[in-house]
């Protein structure tokens, strides 16, 4: 595989891929979560504990919102292949001097992209219209570990299942359940409390998102904790299994069939 | 460059491992030469082209593309050869935007690419669309597009199947002009047409396939010598179907072919067109078949396709 190939995908995919609708999808739908949901709830909540300490509402959701970023990219990785399939793309750069694996690594290379610009966007938001936060480097390290790690398990996910369905309908409405469930099963919006029902705690407990936005919260906030590394080592075995996955039925994608 | 860029020998594939797409087909190419391949939808022509340009493997027999087995040169093979799909191809971008990012994953550089694009949008009349989107398109633009946008980079090799599709008289014969005046220079070529004026047109020697196989091989001239002195009386019938049928299986004067769609007239080879255009009128009248029109023409590369599809039907 030649990686310059793959990069090479990566500038094609962001580049066809920077028109106003998916700007729109990655920047102004976060940011009004973010605006409306920071001043409204936060207006409500006081302080929420975290670690060995306690922020506020605003605190809490800045972090969550650049987590959710990592989920966002994920979609635009699968629709890159969905689309390229649906509009005839995957087969002619596969007729191209390119070969699968390194279309698959252009993907993924793309979905990191999306993920550390739309975090990058939201942090920056969070600064002008939040309170300000100092991040150590500690922390700065460990949000650019989770936002890889979930821009890559998001991307893998969507990817598997731009390489299965086989309608334009079926990919959207999965996609769009996907993301209201993996947004709203995790800790983006609120945390999980001792009254959370045990069935959606299990969900919660399996939803990568949770990790990524607790691991990017406690960087954000310099709240590290022992359990701030296990949680991002739970993200990465998720990963990898998430990237077998979508390995697997990526090689399954024959050309010329959508 | 070998002086065959491809050569073909017995090559078979199999979607579902019982019903051969392609059935051990070989033919080669010359260097500098278009070869057509001439059949119907399900005939064969793309699996061949997808197996030639890499994408799918074969199932057996020997394939050779630029002197290179595909099944393991694919990516040496990629990039020497450009490869214009029958399926629409696009981004979704603008039409300048297309061919920029085109050349760009070919890795042409950026001044090189200006200047490709610019003549490229002019000769496919392309320039008034430029900064619509791809999707904005008539269906015969996007082909323009994709058709245009593949000699964004160089190559020794080009596979086109169904090019002209949804395009008009005029891109057509613009398209036809290029490809033959690239193939000076020494471009070799694999075109799959339905229209075999067409193919009359551009290509050297044709293969016409049906069925997964190749029923008929040769220069067009070769292919129509063996119809030498003869001519064709069409007939287009209006009315009973099943009538016509009778009549026509009493015609003597010369090689009934029926047609091949509905709404095409009967087609009768002869060396009298005299003698079977009186047969014609008699049987008509005592068969009660009203004929819509009658018409008398040379043979043309169409009636070698149709008379062989029948015959190795």
């Amino acid at each position: 595989m030649n990686i310059v190939n793959s990069y090479r995908l990566m500038i094609r995919n962001v580049r066809i891929n920077t028109d106003p609708g998916t700007l729109v999808f990655l920047v102004l739908m976060p940011t009004i979560y973010l605006v409306f949901m920071g001043y409204m709830f936060g207006t409500l909540i006081n302080q929420i504990p975290v670690g060995t300490t306690s922020i506020n509402y605003k605190e809490f959701l800045s972090p969550g919102i650049a987590a959710f970023e990592t989920a966002t990219a994920g979609i635009v990785a699968g629709g890159l292949l969905w689309s390229d399939r649906r509009y005839g793309m995957f087969e002619q750069i596969l007729s191209s001097p390119y070969t699968r694996a390194e279309y698959l690594f252009g993907i993924l290379l793309t979905t990191l992209v999306f993920g550390f610009i739309g975090s990058g966007i939201m942090m920056l938001v969070s600064e002008a219209f939040l309170d300000y936060t100092a991040v150590s480097l500690m922390g700065v390290g460990l949000i650019v570990v989770s936002i890889s790690l979930g821009s890559l398990f998001f991307g893998c996910m969507f990817l598997a299942i731009a390489a299965k369905v086989k309608s334009n309908q079926a990919y959207n409405s999965l996609t769009i359940l996907i993301i209201f469930l993996v947004d709203f099963a995790s800790t983006v919006f609120y945390p999980i409390t001792p009254t959370t029902p045990e069935a959606l705690k299990v969900l919660f407990y399996i939803n990568p998102l949770t990790y990524i936005a607790d691991v990017v919260r406690s960087g954000y906030t310099s709240t590290v904790t022992g359990t701030s590394l296990v949680e991002l080592l739970v993200t990465f075995i998720e990963t990898i299994v998430m990237v077998a996955i979508a390995v697997l039925l990526y090689r399954k994608v024959r050309v010329g069939v959508t | 460059m070998t002086s065959f860029p491809i050569e073909v020998k017995d090559l078979k594939y199999t979607y579902d491992g019982r019903k051969f797409a392609v059935d051990g087909i070989s033919f080669s190419v010359k260097e500098g030469e278009v070869f057509g391949m001439l059949g119907r939808n399900g005939a064969g022509k793309t699996t061949t082209i997808r197996i030639l340009s890499t994408l799918l493997k074969r199932t057996s027999g020997s394939v050779e593309v630029l002197g290179m087995d595909p099944s393991t040169a694919g990516n040496r093979i990629r990039k020497r050869i450009g490869v214009v799909l029958q399926d629409e191809s696009f981004d979704f971008t603008t039409v300048e935007k297309a061919f920029d990012v085109y050349g760009f994953i070919w890795g042409v550089s950026k001044p090189e690419r200006d200047k490709k694009r610019e003549a490229l949008l002019k000769t496919f009349e392309l320039t008034d669309v430029r900064k619509k989107r791809m999707w904005d398109l008539s269906g015969g633009q996007k082909r323009r597009v994709q058709v245009a946008r593949e000699f964004m980079h160089d190559m020794d090799l080009l596979f086109l199947d169904e090019p002209t599709s949804g395009l008009d008289p005029i891109a057509r014969r613009n398209i036809l002009n290029m490809i033959k005046d690239l193939t000076k220079d020494g471009l070799s070529v694999l075109f799959t047409t339905h229209n075999l004026e067409e193919a009359d047109y551009l290509c050297q020697r044709v293969a016409i396939m049906n069925n997964g196989k190749i029923l008929a091989s040769d220069t067009i001239d070769a292919l129509k010598t063996g119809y030498n002195g003869l001519k064709t009386v069409e007939v287009k019938i209006s009315g009973d179907q099943v009538g016509a049928e009778s009549m026509f299986s009493k015609v003597t004067s010369g090689r009934v072919e029926p047609p091949i769609e509905d709404g095409l007239p009967y087609r009768i080879v002869t060396e009298n067109t005299q003698e079977t255009m009186q047969e014609i009128i008699k049987l008509a009248v005592t068969e009660s078949v009203q004929i819509e029109w009658l018409n008398v023409r040379a043979v043309s590369l169409e009636d070698v396709f149709i008379s062989t599809i029948a015959g190795g039907a």
